[in-house]
């Protein structure tokens, strides 16, 4: 997913700007209703920007997402940005950005919303000895999901056990944790990964 | 706290971990949760929940954080502070050329996903103290699993089904 196939520049002048702020609006809100995270979410605008509208080239879509990858936000968030400058300039940033994120928001705030309502009624009480516990389970999932490539013999398991263990054992800070993992990461992949 | 500092510690802790729900989930249990003791681990858990089942991106748990701590505003504010690092694609869209160059940066990345996967288990493991301590609890946490990871269920019903099994087996286990 790191590989870049061409350069911003060929991939914006192939095909010329052709969506509005209402086409923005929809493509992202469309997104925005995708389940599934982030993935979910940079589907579904490659089905719309690359397959269906056919405003984007896929080189573009997967230079837009590598360049995603290296921002310190979620990717869905920074392709917003990237297609919203890139049809709209700066309001064009607001208008992907807002309508990617309204859905989740709205529905987040109103189930939110329901919990601080009903967290004294016995019945919540009784949904929270159960309802907990699989949360917990969604977060045991997403580390194993997060950690496909991890857990196999090689340098990236022994930095996810350290920090493990630096964790539980040694009870470092978790930001020196990350830190720690990115800068060992830097030196110790020297010579694993191509240049892109 | 203040609603300010609480929106600047989520850009934090965003830009720290690259935006990534579950890899953010460490460092709310931290700050809020056992340093300001101002997020009990249940709204922690709950706001996590939400994020699942809701659309779009995994990591607006912090909208529901920020709404269970000062409302509306700070709903709002946490997740503009959520999305404000996303406005560095402007940049590197335009310095893409020197950028494609820096290796560094996804070796930088990579061993940051490796510590985010260790350091993601480990708030399992310390999570699961406050919310496994029930038989019941155990057996929605593994029909959980199970139905995400075997059945492959979306997690929706999953949680619902596991959620609703485990709220029949309280009830009859107290009766």
């Amino acid at each position: 997913l790191f590989v870049l196939h061409s350069s911003l520049g060929n991939g914006d002048a192939a095909l010329t700007p052709t969506l509005t702020y209402r086409d923005l609006f929809q493509v992202f809100l469309k997104a925005g209703l995708a389940f599934g995270g982030g993935p979910g979410i940079i589907a579904t605008l490659e089905d719309e920007l690359v397959g269906r509208r056919q405003v984007v080239t896929r080189e573009e879509f997967l230079t837009k997402y590598a360049l995603g990858r290296m921002i310190p936000a979620g990717t869905s968030a920074a392709m917003a940005v990237g297609f919203g400058y890139r049809f709209g300039g700066l309001l064009g940033t607001a208008v992907a950005l807002g309508s990617l994120l309204m859905p989740g928001v709205v529905l987040t705030i109103l189930l939110t919303a329901a919990f601080t309502t009903l967290q004294d009624n016995p019945f919540l009480g009784l949904l929270s000895a159960t309802l907990l516990p699989a949360a917990t389970a969604f977060i045991l999932l997403a580390a194993v999901k997060l950690g496909e490539d991890v857990f196999r013999p090689s340098l990236d398991l022994v930095l996810a056990a350290a920090a493990f263990a630096g964790v539980l054992v040694f009870g470092l800070h978790p930001v020196l944790i990350l830190l720690g993992g990115g800068l060992l990461g830097a030196i110790a992949f020297r010579g694993e990964e191509k240049p892109a | 706290m203040t609603l300010i500092a609480f929106a600047i510690l989520v850009f934090t802790f965003t830009v720290m971990a690259f935006g990534n729900g579950p890899a953010m989930l460490p460092l709310f249990q931290k700050g809020l949760v056992e340093e300001q003791g101002i997020l009990s681990v249940e709204q922690m858990l709950y706001a996590f929940a939400i994020s699942q089942v809701t659309p779009g991106q995994a990591n607006l748990f912090v909208t529901s954080v920020g709404f269970m701590l000062f409302g509306l505003g700070g709903a709002l504010l946490a997740t503009l502070a959520l999305v404000a690092p996303a406005y560095f694609m402007l940049p590197l869209m335009h310095g893409y050329e020197r950028v494609r160059k820096w290796v560094v940066v996804r070796r930088f990345t990579r061993g940051l996903t490796s510590a985010s996967v260790g350091l993601i288990l480990a708030a399992t493991v310390q999570i699961g103290q406050t919310s496994l301590t029930h038989p019941i609890g155990w057996v929605a946490f593994l029909l959980t699993l199970g139905f995400s990871r075997l059945v492959k269920w979306k997690p929706l019903p999953s949680l619902l089904a596991a959620s609703c099994t485990g709220m029949i087996l309280v009830t009859v286990w107290k009766h």
